[in-house]
């Protein structure tokens, strides 16, 4: 072979890049930069150059653009199996122990013994709460939420559990302490276990943010589409050179490498704006969806948690209301949102028929705390069934919403690795193919020398 | 992407509203948290005094005048006019005002005082009573702004009050005392000289308790039931309160008992507006009545019963 070992690919960087830069400061002739030299001297020299070019061209585009594409699908797959799961986990235990609150609460109000429903349905928080708990603690390393947090909740759960206990087996008595027992119950979930699962909603949902960010980033488009127009600028200058100096007009070769490089370049622009916009998709039509519908969730618990516990209190506390009050001024900002995010998905019926649920949720909710104002204990009692039956819809439509924004992430997340596929391979094959095409292209003519 | 910062800070503000306004802010709830993890705290509440004998009521008239016979422009015939006698009543007080999850109505002792007082007015109570149920802060300023007639919420009979609302006589004399588990070796409140005992915060037990000449440690709950669920799960040495809370404590929890003797006089009186002189003489009557005629003990014996032997009821005093 002509090529000596010189120009073996490790020789490149200790041999070229000196001589270079050293003669473009004009400094006195070093051995790399008189071998340059040597070789501009000649024809043959000059294509040796060229490939050198060629060669450093290819590894350079192909490291470029192989890290667009890895930084682009990278985030995109973490967003869909990674980040994205581990939210929904978060989003799960959050809304779980919120909901378990609020069913405890309205379980104790009903009397001396809850529903079956009511009973199977904290005890379906409670298995959903841990199982969530424990794929978060297990996934810690990966996930972003903080040990000490989950740690938190898995300490204080089994408490809140035996609390939430010691409350029923004192209600079926009638004995009061029931009530005390929920309440100490609810503040040690809303006090010090919800925060802990804010926390870690909060961190998760940060790293799916930074996910999207990095999956969507339009630099690296640009620097894709910047590396791939060098490349084929390097290609067309190449050959023009090629032609100029050895008179002769076409290397089938060379020709075929600047189609490789030119295929790759568009497959690779047209599946990262592919990707881009389906993620994008993922983002606005699936979790943006998800992350209002379960702040919606919580409070709405947490409204009707409010409400039962100052039922169950019979009027011996007015924090609750207070609470309830609060909670309400954040809620319905969130209802309108909802619609918002309804009309941008086309999912209108649910939203609409959510908003004509909580429209009459919030009058019975008044109503209950207008007798309560005055007293009317028994009769604000008497309304709580067909309140919580209104909540329970809520609670159901808002599942159903929350289910739907996640197929659609689903989708558009698969979409968007999917769009990438690939791709990671055809990079370095075709830059290497294209390279060593446009190698032997030059060879071709080195050879005419010879 | 704004709209996604929002929702983070929207939960975040739920997170900010559990630790503002919602429950931490009770205090009994703080308590009830750190007693699970650490020794109780000790409360620094400002008690409102102690009670001082403002005991003293109007005279009632020599005879009551019959339902059929109230006097024209009286309160009562308002009330009669009106078809209902508007009552502010505890429902968390077990045996004395509570609802009642299983019957789905408030009852007790005071209950069925209000019961009389409105039969008094119409002959019979049936149909005749509105109770409301109120908080502990409610109840002056329902009474001062005519919201109800009267109210039987285990009010003790503080001089702060008597200024605010006209007391009836005393229609139950409770003593305050000491509650402690079965397994406690005290035998009165100075056995726990030192000792974290609980009582509602802010109120006249914890004054009490701190002018003790051997004092315990008084930790503020902000329920009185809060003190039974500290007590049983082992964060404070006892609970001093009313008789006739503690009464309702023992009966929820049999391994707990009332020790010593009597720490001091609670005497519990209705609250009237000061502008319906002529009700307060009323209720006075009706409640001489009632302890002349034997029914107070019959009520006494129905819903304390179970606690004692009968007792006997308050001698009432009288002024103007």
């Amino acid at each position: 072979m002509w090529v000596d070992e010189e120009l073996t690919l490790e020789g490149l960087g200790t041999a070229v890049a000196p001589a270079l830069s050293r003669r473009r400061r004009g400094a006195g002739a070093g051995a790399p930069a008189g071998w340059v030299r040597d070789r501009l001297a000649t024809t043959p020299g000059r294509l040796v150059l060229v490939q050198i070019l060629v060669v450093v061209g290819a590894v350079c585009f192909g490291a470029i653009a192989t890290g667009a594409e890895q930084s682009r699908e990278r985030a995109a797959k973490a967003a869909r199996s990674q980040t994205e799961p581990l939210l929904v986990q978060a989003k799960n235990l959050y809304t779980s122990l919120s909901d378990a609150n609020a069913t405890v609460a309205t379980g104790l109000l009903s009397g001396g013994v809850e529903t079956a429903l009511n009973r199977s349905r904290y005890l379906a928080d409670l298995r959903t709460a841990t199982t969530a708990l424990s794929r978060l603690t297990s996934e810690s390393g990966t996930s972003a939420a903080s040990p000490v947090a989950l740690s938190k909740i898995g300490d204080q759960l089994p408490l809140y559990s035996g609390l939430v206990e010691t409350a029923r087996a004192n209600n079926r008595q009638g004995f009061p302490i029931g009530a005390a027992y929920l309440r100490q119950a609810v503040a040690l979930s809303t006090g010090s276990m919800l925060p802990a699962a804010d926390r870690i909603y909060r961190a998760e949902a940060q790293r799916l943010q930074a996910d999207y960010h990095t999956g969507t980033a339009t630099s690296t488009l640009v620097t894709f589409a910047a590396a791939s127009a060098v490349a084929l600028i390097l290609l067309l200058l190449a050959q023009w050179y090629v032609t100029r100096i050895s008179r002769r007009i076409l290397s089938v070769p060379m020709l075929a490498a600047t189609v490789g490089v030119a295929a790759i370049a568009v497959w690779g622009i047209v599946a990262l704006i592919n990707e881009q916009n389906s993620l994008l998709t993922a983002q606005k039509h699936g979790s943006d969806s998800v992350e209002v519908l379960s702040a919606s969730t919580v409070l709405l618990s947490r409204a009707q948690g409010d409400l039962s516990l100052a039922l169950v209190n019979r009027g011996t506390d007015e924090t609750d209301q207070l609470d309830l009050t609060a909670v309400e001024r954040e809620l319905t900002p969130l209802t309108g949102e909802i619609s918002v995010l309804a009309r941008r998905t086309g999912t209108t019926a649910a939203a609409d028929r959510f908003d004509v649920d909580y429209a009459s949720y919030q009058a019975q909710t008044n109503r209950i705390k207008d007798l309560q104002n005055n007293g009317k204990l028994p009769a604000a009692l008497a309304l709580g069934p067909a309140t919580s039956a209104i909540s329970d819809r809520l609670s159901s439509d808002l599942g159903g919403q929350v289910q739907a924004a996640q197929e659609r992430f689903s989708t558009a997340a698969t979409n968007a690795t999917s769009a990438l596929d690939g791709l990671a391979f055809a990079i370095p094959v075709i830059t290497v193919l294209a390279a060593v095409a446009a190698l032997l292209g030059l060879r071709e003519r080195i050879n005419e020398y010879r | 992407m704004r709209s996604r910062l929002r929702h983070i800070a929207g939960l975040a503000l739920i997170a900010a509203t559990v630790a503002g306004c919602g429950t931490t802010s009770d205090q009994a709830s703080r308590m009830a948290l750190a007693a699970l993890e650490t020794p109780a705290p000790h409360a620094t509440s400002k008690p409102p005094g102690a009670a001082a004998p403002c005991t003293a009521s109007l005279r009632p008239p020599a005879t009551l005048p019959t339902p059929g016979n109230l006097p024209a422009d009286s309160f009562m015939a308002k009330i009669r006019k009106r078809g209902s006698l508007i009552a502010g009543v505890s429902a968390g007080t077990l045996n004395f005002g509570y609802y009642n999850p299983s019957s789905g109505s408030i009852e007790g002792f005071e209950i069925d005082l209000v019961d009389e007082v409105a039969k008094a007015i119409f002959g019979t109570a049936k149909h005749h009573v509105s109770l409301v149920a109120l908080t502990v802060g409610q109840r002056e300023p329902f009474v001062q702004e005519g919201k109800v007639d009267i109210v039987a919420d285990v009010v003790t009979m503080t001089c702060a009050r008597a200024e605010k609302v006209d007391f009836s006589t005393v229609y139950y004399d409770a003593k305050q005392r000491v509650l402690v588990p079965k397994s406690s070796g005290a035998n009165s409140i100075s056995d726990l000289a030192g000792k974290e005992v609980c009582a509602t915060a802010g109120s006249t037990p914890i004054y009490v308790m701190e002018h003790l000449p051997h004092p315990p440690d008084p930790v503020g709950a902000s329920q009185s039931i809060d003190c039974l669920v500290l007590l049983q799960q082992g964060a404070v040495a006892g609970i001093s309160t009313d008789s006739s809370i503690l009464d309702g404590f023992e009966a929820q929890d049999p391994n707990t008992k009332i020790v010593g003797s009597p720490i001091a006089d609670v005497p519990y009186g209705m609250e009237i507006n000061k502008a319906h002189p002529d009700f307060v003489r009323f209720v006075n009557g009706v409640l001489a009545e009632l302890e002349r005629n034997g029914t107070w003990q019959q009520l006494q014996a129905k819903w304390l019963g179970q606690f004692g032997p009968p007792e006997s009821p308050p001698q009432p005093q009288y002024q103007g």
